[in-house]
């Protein structure tokens, strides 16, 4: 059950059909279309094939954050929020119509110049093309807004389908001699037509409306989850880590429990990059988890996605050395530019100098200092806020944008 | 203001939370001449008690239920009309900037998360009452990207609302790194009441502002 299901994406150029394919085989867009085009040239599989597949490929869901919707829960609940609608960028059922209407003034004027154009078959192919094109067009306007005006929408449809089973029905009254047989043919013959016009659209909709319900249901549980371990173990966990003493064990434990919970209700969407300032999150998780120190981690700008590790370690290091040897309370403060990353660790400990430090100390000199100058940045020390405790500075250029990619 | 009454110098306070066992242990834990007028748990009890008690601060959670779904920021827009006197500061278990900022733009004076201790509220709440804004390292760290410092913008008039002015930025860098107001005054060498201009002045942008960053921010999150 956890293939990976093909999906149209919400905005599309004709149907997505192409751009779901690309999406779910890996194969770059322009080809997949460049084939489908030829495929189509070759008898019209490839036209086939599309409408096939969009008939059965479902529209990509947009997921939206249920949890502020339940917690902020309004008395009455009369306000609701409109989906919306899929946005194309050609109009399909437009360039139908008009092609059909194209033809047939190409054929009047032909059969006027003396062409032997047969009327019989052209005009009821071009009423029912049209007529289709029509449906078509109706039924998707009354899938995406199925409630409001939907009685005027569902006349329009049947409207285009008595055109469908008017076109149909030229291409027999134009024959000889009706008999029972022609009269019994072109009944069957309409009805066909109007269940291939109807299908995609009957199908759709009973998809539509399952699929609708299940993500429904899976939502409502999921917030209601969600809520309630906001309402009730998120509340307790605040109250202990105000009770307890900041470096106390219950208030790590509480900390590092909310942080856990915090992640899995306002998880993000599954693929959603790792930047530094995650990172550096996840580093003072591991830190806090050791030491009794509480390491806030505050982050300004766009942090870049992929910076050297070097970095990285310098930032545990400062870290590791302020929970420590400080304890407490420890800010991390990361500003990112286009131009430079700049990460500050401030502590209110004992506070520390680079002329005390002993040269055989790794720690600082080599783990915080060293790291930096190799990939060509900078550290410094100082004493940190009031003149108690100690700053640590990391500051490296971006020269070339090498490190910073644009999301 | 009558000198026979003997509460009459305390701070009244109301608690605004649907969670009556925070409501309750933050009631037990505030400090000393800080009097608590009334309890609220949802946006229309709270709206209620505020203009009936008219008190000087409201601890207001930003996530409460009831009224149109607004929450918090719902019982600021509300009820400020009818309580002038009275200020917000905001509670939450995150000080994520969804939370913070909706609250902030809605006329909240400032933000505190909820595991904050007795004193830190009380103290806030005090600070509040002065007429100056919390600001917690995060929100600081927020209205430097909003406001286009950490790319270098900086304001050239006192009174542009779009960016911060270069003393701005320095306080918020400060506060952002975990600083205390008095540190933020030792470290630039000017005066706590210099800072808290700052931090007031900062705090009004962040409310009045029409700044790209902060407009789209807030028509994406239906907040205009």
């Amino acid at each position: 059950m956890d293939t990976p299901r093909m999906t149209r994406p919400r905005v599309r150029l004709v149907g997505g059909v192409c751009a779901g394919f690309a999406e779910h085989t890996g194969l770059p867009l322009p080809l997949v279309r460049t084939i489908t085009v030829l495929l189509t040239a070759c008898g019209g599989a490839g036209l086939l094939l599309y409408c096939w597949l969009w008939a059965t490929t479902p529209i990509a869901q947009d997921s939206t954050d249920p949890l502020k919707r339940v917690l902020t829960r309004p008395s009455d609940p009369a306000a609701a929020d409109g989906d919306d609608a899929p946005a194309r960028s050609a109009p399909v059922t437009e360039i139908l119509l008009g092609v059909a209407l194209l033809a047939a003034a190409g054929a009047l004027v032909a059969s006027r110049m003396g062409v032997d154009v047969p009327l019989a078959f052209v005009i009821p192919a071009i009423v029912v093309l049209g007529g289709a094109g029509l449906a078509w067009r109706q039924f998707d306007d009354l899938r995406s807004q199925r409630s409001s005006s939907s009685s005027a929408l569902l006349v329009r449809a049947l409207g285009a389908l008595v055109l469908v089973a008017l076109g149909i029905l030229l291409f027999f009254v134009t024959g000889e001699e009706p008999n029972v047989w022609t009269v019994f043919i072109a009944a069957i013959a309409v009805l066909f037509g109007v269940a291939i016009v109807v299908a995609p659209w009957l199908f759709r909709l009973t998809r539509d409306l399952a699929e609708e319900r299940a993500a429904r249901v899976r939502e409502a549980d999921r917030a209601e989850i969600a809520a309630h371990l906001h309402d009730s173990v998120l509340q307790t966990l605040a109250l202990i880590q105000q009770k307890a003493d900041p470096a106390s064990d219950a208030s790590r434990l509480a900390r590092a429990q909310e942080r856990e919970l915090r992640d899995w209700l306002f998880a993000g969407s599954p693929g959603s990059s790792v930047d530094l300032a995650d990172e550096l999150r996840r580093l003072a998780a591991v830190v806090e988890q050791e030491y009794a120190a509480q390491i806030n981690v505050v982050a300004a700008g766009q942090s870049p996605s992929s910076v050297p590790d070097a970095l990285l370690g310098a930032a545990r290091e400062a870290m590791l050395n302020a929970a420590r040897h400080a304890g407490g309370t420890v800010s991390v403060y990361l500003e990112s530019s286009p131009t430079a990353v700049e990460l500050t660790v401030t502590d209110r400990g004992p506070g520390l100098s680079l002329d005390d430090i002993p040269s055989d100390r790794m720690g600082v000199r080599e783990s915080i200092l060293g790291r930096m100058r190799r990939i060509g940045g900078t550290a410094e020390l100082s004493p940190g806020p009031g003149g108690a405790g100690t700053e640590v500075r990391l500051l490296l250029p971006l020269t070339d944008g090498a490190h910073h990619v644009d999301v | 203001m009558s000198m026979s009454d003997p509460s009459a110098a305390d701070l009244t306070v109301v608690i605004v939370d649907d969670h009556s066992i925070f409501r309750s242990g933050l009631r037990a834990d505030l400090a000393d001449g800080i009097r608590v007028l009334g309890e609220a748990a949802t946006v229309d009890e709270a709206i209620a008690l505020v203009v009936a008690t008219q008190p000087r601060v409201v601890l207001l959670d930003v996530h409460l239920p009831g009224g149109a779904g607004g929450g918090g920021a719902e019982v600021i827009r509300r009820s400020a009309a009818q309580a002038p006197n009275t200020r917000f500061l905001a509670l939450s278990v995150s000080d994520a900037a969804d939370d913070v900022v909706t609250v902030i733009r809605s006329g909240a004076r400032g933000y505190i998360t909820k595991s904050a201790s007795g004193a830190d509220v009380s103290d806030a709440a005090r600070r509040v009452a002065d007429g100056d804004a919390v600001f917690s390292p995060r929100l600081a760290g927020f209205v430097l990207d909003a406001f286009g410092a950490v790319s270098g913008e900086t304001a050239e008039a006192s009174d542009e609302l779009d960016r911060l002015s270069a003393r701005e930025q320095e306080v918020m860098r400060l506060i952002a790194r975990g600083y205390a107001y008095k540190e933020v005054a030792a470290s630039l060498f000017i005066s706590v009441k210099t800072v808290e201009t700052h931090v007031s002045s900062v705090l009004r942008k962040l409310q009045l502002s029409s700044r790209h960053e902060l407009t789209a921010w807030a028509l994406e999150r239906k907040l205009l």
